[in-house]
């Protein structure tokens, strides 16, 4: 077994990594006496993919491709794999994201045989003319039903006032129209460019071993000839598209979310970089800062607000959300603190507060293995390190955020999404 | 690995803590239980607002918001939820446990003495809370109750309820009504106040490595010598005469159909266990009834689900479908219902929604939270029941206990969002 041993003292634990013969990253992470395992296996393959170079030839495919194959890989020739689990009890799910695409399941009994049905899942793919049409329908439905929420709208808006070429302006699931353009062939494509095991991470976490793990992988994976696909990105202006956007829904209370767009290189942030973010985002909008109190006293937010961290290949951005009965004007707020947040900087004081909420934060997330398995993979594919995270934030100085911040919230770079009722 | 205790303060008001090492954040909360009323629970709902708001050692939201990021991300919060019809206001706190701060200060006391705070000390002077933290809280707790209508699943089984029960509390819905929210004096906030912690049930917990007798002690010396009554009965129906039917039309892409079935109350947990299985046989599991026939088969809607309501008796079930299939839907629907009356349940069925429900059952205990809601669920019953006896108990449930349950769901509403 060639697993190496990872190992953190500030909070407490460990976990085992290696690269499996098949070509697979394996990740083991114990919880001690915890009763269930969380297991999940993911492919850097999202719906921004959608454009990539295999074998030296450059392949396109349409809006939704990813996600449509998720749904796609749960059949196989010998039958679907929920009635698989449903002979071992697993909770088992999957998801599409903008960057990757994993396949999961939790369970607190038969961990190795839902296991088996997992990897089996990611190596046995079967796509015909007629399996693939079938899923048009349920997957049209799941389309429409995004159509009509409004959180989803509000967000999907946004990313099209911001981006004007980069493919995160479009929705994780295509439209009706796209995917009736999605063949076996082009399924297949995907596949086999993606989903070759040197490209994929696989993180149990929870109640398993390494040597329980390693066993059940022997067994089953197969190897994979090694290469790397290649995704092809578009060049995005700095700029944003519009500093406005705005669509009409039955909602009662209107939505909104203020995206202020950065540069991206073509690396993913550092940890560093996250932490850094997230201390000036606690520091400036959290429940404690001045600019929630103004919005609160003003009667233009409620504990809905909150603040978020967009980061990918080619985009960074902070969007700030929630819910108001005058968008413009927390929009205007915002932006003019904004302005003087860039002057004055964050001070010493609202920099300790942050950094100490952000730590407690980061260290409850060590007690949920969905969330170490989520962030283990990404990690994977991003190269951050689950655990470096608590020792950069311990040694970060308020001087290292303001120097951050320099990159950040330029308020002449921001665009304004609202949903709102056909009253409002 | 964890050590479970349970006390009672006095009658109606029981301890129950779980000293339990593994996790990184600890959590203790207080579940305050009434009927539902359309007066007091608006009242209840912004009172639980107001309470986490600020007290009197933080007089300030502002301070006391900095204050928990201070004390590393410690949260306080307030949430309220109908059990039956009861509501139960629920005042929580988390934090991460003493040993994982940066400098190695105790949280832990000072989050035991924040829970009490806001409980028993809260900001109020002569006799009234404050006006302004009053009108903030209400100004976003009204914004809640609209933005419920923003999420049309949510909307939908929320309207569902509100037709079915019409005549019964359940109808008036966790958060109370928006007019009834509006007209709230301070002296309805402070009553309510009094109210809860003078006559409420009260469930209190204690979840974590802290050492439990502290917080037990701080407990005791406000609700010892202070019984309350402890009985409570929801109003179960089982006849229905006429099927109400409703429909609205909403612009929007996807149409909302959700029925409504009254079914049988469950006495005791053995009971209670066998109508979540029979649930979750129906619509509950991916391998479920609903979902392998009526989305899987006929590919009728994108969601089909079931879910029981326990404590009042009732059976829902929701489902996305286009325009045009929202009546094959209600009839597949129907049909599955009877198929499970009829006793066409496969050995597969039913050993896969045992496997399903265990592990859900097992799982909830290596979450705080879910723990504590575990508990909290059930504080309208008298007997006791953990997780671990809840899975055991699912092994035992036959056959002939689903199709006893099955046999007497009746459809009592069925209410529809129709896209344009």
């Amino acid at each position: 077994m060639n697993f190496t041993k990872i190992e953190n003292s500030r909070v407490g634990e460990c976990y085992y990594r290696m690269k499996h013969k098949s070509g697979l990253t394996i990740i083991v992470y114990p919880k001690e006496n915890f009763r269930s395992v969380y297991a999940s296996v993911g492919t850097k393959f999202g719906s921004i993919n959608s454009k990539f170079k295999y074998k030296g030839r450059e392949i396109n495919v349409p809006d939704g491709t990813a996600h449509y194959l998720e749904h796609k890989l749960f059949e196989s020739e010998d039958g679907d794999a929920f009635s698989k689990y449903a002979k071992t009890g697993a909770s088992a799910n999957a998801y599409t994201s903008f960057d990757v695409t994993c396949y999961l399941f939790s369970c607190t009994e038969n961990f190795g045989e839902s296991l088996k049905i997992l990897l089996d899942l990611v190596q046995s793919p079967y796509f015909t003319e007629e399996t693939v049409a079938k899923e048009q329908g349920i997957i049209g439905q799941e389309i429409k039903m995004y159509e009509d929420s409004a959180d989803w709208k509000v967000m999907m808006n946004l990313l099209q006032g911001m981006y004007k070429n980069h493919p995160i302006n479009i929705d994780i699931a295509g439209s009706v129209e796209t995917i009736a353009d999605i063949t076996p062939e082009i399924l297949y494509n995907c596949y086999k460019s993606y989903y070759n095991l040197n490209n994929m991470v696989m993180c149990v976490a929870g109640n398993a071993s390494p040597d329980e793990v390693i066993e059940i992988a022997d067994s089953v994976l197969k190897e994979n000839e090694e290469f790397k696909t290649e995704s092809i990105f578009p060049n995005e202006p700095y700029e944003v598209v519009t500093h406005y956007t705005e669509q009409v829904l039955p909602v009662a209370v209107p939505m909104f979310e203020l995206g202020f767009k950065e540069k991206a290189p073509e690396h993913f942030a550092s940890n560093k970089e996250l932490i850094g973010t997230n201390i000036i985002l606690e520091a400036f909008a959290g429940e404690g800062s001045a600019l929630y109190r103004e919005l609160l006293d003003k009667g233009l937010i409620n504990s809905g607000f909150g603040t978020e961290y967009l980061e990918g290949m080619g985009y960074r951005g902070i969007i700030f959300s929630g819910e108001t009965r005058n968008p413009n004007a927390v929009a205007e707020i915002i932006r003019k603190r904004t302005k003087e947040l860039h002057e004055n900087g964050i001070s010493p004081k609202d920099f300790e507060i942050a950094k100490r909420c952000i730590y407690g934060k980061l260290i409850s997330g060590f007690d949920h293995p969905s969330s170490i398995a989520s962030e283990i993979i990404n990690g994977e594919f991003t190269g951050r390190k689950i655990f470096e995270s608590m020792e950069d934030i311990a040694v970060l100085t308020c001087d290292d955020v303001n120097e951050r911040l320099k990159e950040q919230l330029d308020p002449e770079n921001s665009c304004l999404s609202v949903v709102k009722g056909t009253d409002d | 690995m964890s050590d479970f205790e349970r006390k009672e303060i006095c009658e109606g008001v029981t301890f129950t803590s779980i000293t339990d090492g593994r996790f990184k954040r600890g959590r203790m909360g207080a579940a305050l239980l009434s009927p539902l009323e359309s007066k007091t629970a608006a009242a209840n709902a912004l009172l639980s607002c107001v309470l986490t708001r600020s007290c009197k050692r933080y007089p300030d939201f502002t301070a006391l918001s900095r204050r928990l990021e201070e004390l590393y991300s410690a949260a306080l919060y307030p949430s309220v939820r109908r059990i039956g019809d009861y509501q139960a206001v629920i005042l929580s706190v988390s934090g991460i446990e003493d040993k994982y701060t940066l400098d190695g200060e105790s949280i832990s006391t000072e989050l035991a003495e924040l829970l009490c705070s806001i409980m028993f000390d809260p900001n109020i002077t002569d006799g009234h809370f404050s006006e302004e933290d009053v009108e903030q809280e209400r100004r976003q707790l009204i914004e809640n109750i609209d933005a419920e209508f923003n999420d049309k699943r949510t909307y939908a089984i929320n309207r569902c309820i509100e037709i079915m029960c019409e005549n019964e509390p359940f109808s008036i819905g966790r958060y109370g009504k928006k007019e009834d929210v509006e007209k709230l004096t301070l002296d309805d906030i402070y009553n309510a106040w009094k109210n809860l912690l003078d006559n409420s049930k009260a469930e209190l917990t204690m979840l974590g490595s802290t050492e439990p007798s502290n917080v037990y002690e701080k407990f005791k010396k406000y609700f010892e010598n202070k019984p309350r009554k402890t009985e409570s009965k929801s109003i179960v129906i089982d006849k229905v005469d006429k099927v109400k039917r409703i429909s609205e039309k909403e612009d929007v892409v996807q149409s909302k159909l959700v029925m409504g079935f009254r079914c049988m109350y469950p006495q005791d947990k053995q009971k209670c266990i066998a109508s979540s299985l029979m649930s979750a046989i129906l619509g509950g599991t991916p391998t479920s009834k609903l979902f392998s026939n009526v989305r899987e088969k006929q590919s009728l809607c994108y969601y089909c689900a079931s879910r029981v309501d326990n404590e009042k008796g009732i059976l829902i079930v929701d489902s996305g479908v286009e325009n045009k299939n929202t009546e094959k839907t209600e009839k597949a629907v129907m049909e599955q219902i009877r198929e499970l009356a009829d006793g066409n349940i496969s050995d597969d069925e039913l050993n896969s929604a045992k496997l399903v429900l265990k592990n859900a059952y097992i799982s909830s205990l290596d979450s705080l939270a879910a723990i504590q809601s575990f508990y909290i669920g059930r504080m309208n019953r008298s007997d006791i029941l953990t997780p671990i006896e809840a899975a055991e108990i699912v092994d035992t449930v036959t056959k002939d206990d689903i199709i006893e349950l099955a046999r007497y769901i009746k459809l009592d509403t069925v209410f529809s969002v129709i896209g344009n």
